[in-house]
């Protein structure tokens, strides 16, 4: 996922992250491939992160990075509802993700620590799905239908909206329907960006977040996704 | 100048203060049951059980405001621990003995400040059934350890007819039955801390079930209570969590029902 050196904030995002909301909440997927420079490093990198029962935090840049702020926002977000025996307001946990990435610009402006996520959440008390992506001084912005992160996001921007008028909005797709199209954007990014692994040696990871929580997509469950797209090619 | 026998009656002074305002706390109760450690309380306005930490959960008799002075205490060393090293080194064993216990027999042995109001339970999960642990921490710093069973109330010979009352518990009892047995002990606790009654004593009435007719007993009592029960529970997928009973599931443990 990252480079050693400087190198521009784009240069370093080698991966690809997917949101999209589908009709019980928000659906990430994301290949596992972690790159060094032009070397494929390791082939298992787990990048959607779970920062508590109802946020999903999708990252791309530097790893080492991100693990450290995600290690530290879930232990943030468990000592204030611990503490405060209430949990964190939405807004609460945006900010200080926020905070997190604006205090990251140093390393990120140096060219070895960017980190940028997309982070998915059900709102408990909008009872939705919400979708997020923030630039590198930690502002933050909603997205209406879908968010990617990564080297391999910006090859498929267009199909995103290419899928919506096509097929309609992904929030009223089933979580089968939209792991179909997140798997068939994976692969093209895998097809365009060396820096994203497909799904062809290692199944890449689904995690859904909705009203129950956390619900990692089994492996039965993707491999005959992917079956199912192989079969109609 | 602080003589010896003006130290030794300043302990007394403030065991005493401590020990009659601990004698009217709802007791708190610890067991074992097939699907992790169960946490129990009667409480009136304020909640007396709370999440330390992944694995972690304690319940305390006291002054409320003691009680949050050594929750956030627990929660601070949890947290800190957890974050440095590993999650995996926040122990019960840890947090009682080398972070709690000494600062409250520091804070009890200070002659110029109030001594805190304070007796809890604290309960561990462990990754196996086997691993379970409960501690049990006083005002004066002195704790215990126990696998099965652990209680917190307001006199010595309430705890013991509590432990008498749970000891006969099976570590892979149902919850449902885990929680009737804490609930009938509970009401024998607090009967016997308020009134004062030495259940060993020959002069007193002995009724066949006495852990059933206290909770009647306490009918009135209880109308100003509320049951606070949570679980340290293992899921299937062998992670661990801390969780709140519902009402529905706490009704039909109730030990008149």
């Amino acid at each position: 996922m990252g480079a050693a050196g400087p190198a521009s904030v784009s240069e370093i995002h080698g991966t690809t992250v997917i949101a999209v909301k589908y009709d019980g909440g928000v659906l990430n997927v994301g290949d596992r491939r972690a790159t060094g420079g032009t070397a494929v490093m390791y082939d298992r990198a787990e990048k959607i992160l779970t920062l508590d029962d109802h946020t999903l935090l999708a990252v791309s840049g530097s790893y080492a990075t991100a693990l450290n702020i995600v290690r530290y926002l879930q232990h943030s977000f468990k000592y204030y509802r611990r503490t405060q025996l209430q949990e964190m307001s939405l807004d609460g946990k945006l900010q200080e993700i926020g905070r997190m990435i604006a205090n990251n610009l140093p390393n990120a402006m140096s060219g070895i620590g960017a980190f940028l996520p997309v982070l998915s959440v059900w709102d408990t008390t909008s009872k939705e799905g919400r979708i997020y992506f923030y630039d590198g001084m930690g502002a933050r912005f909603e997205q209406a239908e879908h968010g990617a992160a990564g080297s391999g996001s910006a090859p498929i921007r267009g199909v995103f909206e290419y899928v919506t008028r096509t097929k309609g909005p992904f929030h009223k797709m089933s979580l089968d329907s939209a792991l179909r199209e997140c798997l068939e954007m994976l692969d093209i990014a895998a097809d365009l960006d060396s820096a994203t692994g497909g799904f062809d040696k290692i199944l890449p990871s689904a995690i859904a977040v909705g009203p129950d929580g956390i619900v990692k997509i089994d492996d039965k469950q993707l491999a005959a996704s992917i079956r199912d797209l192989r079969g109609k090619r | 100048m602080m003589t010896p026998y003006d130290w030794n009656e300043s302990v007394r002074n403030r065991m005493e203060f401590v020990e009659e305002r601990l004698r009217s706390g709802s007791p708190v109760i610890g067991v074992r049951y097939a699907g992790g450690l169960l946490l129990v309380t009667l409480r009136g306005t304020q909640s007396k059980t709370f999440e330390i930490y992944d694995r972690i959960a304690m319940s305390a008799i006291g002054a409320p405001s003691d009680v949050e002075a050594i929750r956030i205490a627990a929660l601070d060393f949890a947290h800190q621990e957890g974050f440095a090293r590993s999650p995996d080194d926040v122990t019960v064993n840890r947090l009682v003995s080398f972070a709690l216990s000494p600062a409250l027999k520091k804070a009890f042995g200070d002659a110029w400040s109030a001594p805190l109001v304070f007796r809890g339970v604290f309960a561990e999960a462990g990754a196996a059934p086997e691993h379970d642990r409960f501690a049990t921490l006083n005002f004066d710093g002195n704790f215990a350890y126990a696998s099965n069973v652990a209680v917190a109330a307001g006199t010595i010979q309430a705890e013991e007819a509590m432990r008498d009352v749970l000891g006969a518990l099976s570590p892979d009892v149902s919850l449902r039955d885990a929680l009737r047995a804490s609930l009938e002990a509970w009401a024998l606790g607090r009967k016997l801390a308020l009134s004062g009654i030495d259940p060993n004593s020959e002069e007193e009435d002995i009724s066949p079930n006495p852990a059933v007719s206290a909770w009647e007993e306490l009918a009135d009592d209880r109308k100003h209570l509320a049951v606070e029960a949570a679980v340290l529970e293992r899921k299937i997928s062998g992670e661990i969590g801390c969780r709140f009973l519902r009402d529905s599931e706490i009704t039909p443990s109730l030990p008149h029902s």
